[in-house]
């Protein structure tokens, strides 16, 4: 069974310091209600967010947008699964949807990361880590990440400089995505006057601490039928993998990414080579490489080299400038994804560089391919 | 007194962070850390909790200093990869010695030494990181 999006919006991400949580979640609404003719009457309304527990002091914050939405006797839902909650969040409702369990569904995806201080911020990303034997060590998904920077140059023969294509490559994209959090270019070699994170990754080589909302409005086959644009969601799909990086046999392939990527092409009954345009989850620089090795856009340590004005092979990848550029808020980023490939199968985001696209697909995940969630769309009208 | 974490999780895990307690799988003989029920390696449930010696070696690390809060007066921290004699692989900190003076293939043995401190009137945690091991003639 098959769901079809029919309308999504995006706030621009940023520092809203005079905006709360609810506030920004209302925000994300406003342009995809206009663009439905119908009053927006969800059945479901599904909340994505990582940190509103420990930013806001909040629970049940499904609830509580549903009511400053004005949103009554409808199904809720809060999601929760990392910084990859958001995709999560579309296949909680794409299974609302195709079940037949509701035809309307609403996904929201919200977080607030510039309320508190770097360092905090930097302490709520640890605990994507497990908290009784990791955590505790001080580790984060950038130390590992780091480490991993190291083994792949090393592994394959790379230096840093090389790697820091895709930095680049990602604030090439910005400027021109309008929600984008940083739009504007860097020059080659600005790496230089970036500090250090983790030795060798750079800020330039993480993404900005920011402020977003993003939507999508997902229906039943017979709803999405009284639209004149709608897509379709042909695949969609997740894996996991132990949460510690040390144990994992191969370091140098996400096998839950890989592994979400196979079974969401089998769903959507495609092959890789015909999507032309892809958003992957590249929360720092090596973890986008080998992301795009382990979905077989690039064979094994080859992506830095493949990597062409944000192409590999036939497909673009990250045109909106990723989560280095375009913005990581946690529980929201799956959401700016699909918002993204969707106006991309409309033609209303890219078209200078995509033209008419057929499938496009998105990759959302947490810490260094911790669990994973992707998913296929296609364009129907 | 507000606790931000609870001294009753540390205690429970007692045996896992200060006498690095392992999982041995007797099916495939391989084994990890932390220890769980199941081998995540082959899914088996034909398991054994073991105690490792402590020893190690480095396979390769970080210098961090983009801290969380709680470890902000360790910055810059060293992160290192550890590949310990018994076969299975952790992330911990390497102190007592000089982040230039690391390097990869270099022996570490555990030592036990605060982790973090909670806060201005909370309890200090201890824990296991790993320092240059010393032979003993």
């Amino acid at each position: 069974m098959r769901s079809f999006i029919i309308s999504s919006s995006a706030v621009k991400i940023d520092r809203y310091y005079d905006k709360n949580f609810k506030e920004l979640a209302i925000e994300s609404i406003k342009d995809l209600e206009k663009k439905i003719s119908e009053p927006l009457e969800p059945e479901a309304l599904i909340i994505s967010s990582v940190a509103v527990e420990h930013l806001d002091k909040q629970s049940n914050i499904a609830g509580i947008i549903a009511d400053y939405l004005g949103l009554r006797n409808i199904r809720v839902y809060r999601v929760e699964s990392g910084e990859a909650s958001g995709l999560a969040a579309v296949q909680i409702a794409h299974s609302l949807v195709s079940s037949k369990a509701v035809k309307k569904a609403l996904v929201i995806g919200v977080d607030k990361l510039s309320d508190m201080p770097n360092a905090k911020i930097a302490e709520l990303y640890s605990y994507l880590k497990d908290s009784d034997y990791i955590q505790i060590h001080g580790v984060s998904p950038l130390s590992e990440a780091a480490l991993l920077a190291k083994i792949y140059m090393k592994t394959y023969d790379y230096s840093y400089e090389d790697l820091f294509i895709w930095p680049f490559t990602m604030h090439q994209n910005s400027p021109d995505t309008p929600h984008a959090q940083l739009r504007f270019k860097i020059s080659p070699d600005s790496y230089k006057e970036s500090p250090i994170l983790a030795e060798p990754l750079r800020l330039l080589d993480s993404y900005p601490f920011g402020d977003g909302a993003s939507a999508l409005y997902i229906v039943s086959e017979d709803v999405a039928e009284e639209y004149d644009v709608n897509v379709s969601i042909e695949g969609l799909s997740s894996s996991n993998d132990v949460n510690d990086i040390a144990s994992r046999e191969d370091l140098l392939i996400f096998s839950a990414v890989r592994d979400s990527f196979i079974k969401t092409l089998k769903m959507a009954d495609i092959e890789l080579g015909k999507l032309k345009y892809i958003e992957i989850h590249d929360n720092y620089t090596p973890n986008a490489f080998i992301v795009l090795e382990s979905i077989g856009l690039a064979d094994r340590g080859k992506a830095p080299e493949l990597l062409q004005d944000s192409m590999i092979g036939s497909a673009h990848v990250n045109l909106s400038g990723g989560l280095k550029a375009r913005g990581n808020p946690w529980g929201a980023t799956g959401v700016y994804q699909v918002h993204e490939i969707f106006s991309a199968l409309l033609g209303e985001f890219k078209k200078s560089v995509l033209g008419e696209i057929d499938y496009a697909a998105a990759q959302n995940m947490s810490g260094c391919g911790d669990v994973s969630y992707s998913i296929v769309l296609k364009r129907v009208r | 007194m507000m606790f931000e974490r609870s001294p009753a999780k540390i205690w429970r895990n007692r045996d896992v962070l200060y006498r690095l307690k392992y999982s041995y799988c007797r099916d495939c003989k391989r084994s990890f850390y932390p220890p769980r029920g199941r081998c995540i390696y082959c899914g088996s449930s034909n398991i054994e909790h073991r105690y490792s010696s402590g020893r190690g070696v480095v396979k390769e690390f970080t210098v961090v200093y983009q801290t969380p809060v709680g470890f902000t007066d360790m910055s810059p921290m060293v992160i290192g990869l550890i590949e310990m004699e018994e076969g299975f692989r952790l992330l911990a900190q390497i102190v007592d010695v000089k982040p230039e003076e690391i390097s990869n293939g270099m022996k570490v043995e555990a030592v036990l030494r605060r982790m973090i401190v909670d806060g201005e009137t909370g309890l200090i945690y201890y824990g296991i990181k790993f320092a240059p091991l010393i032979e003993k003639s």
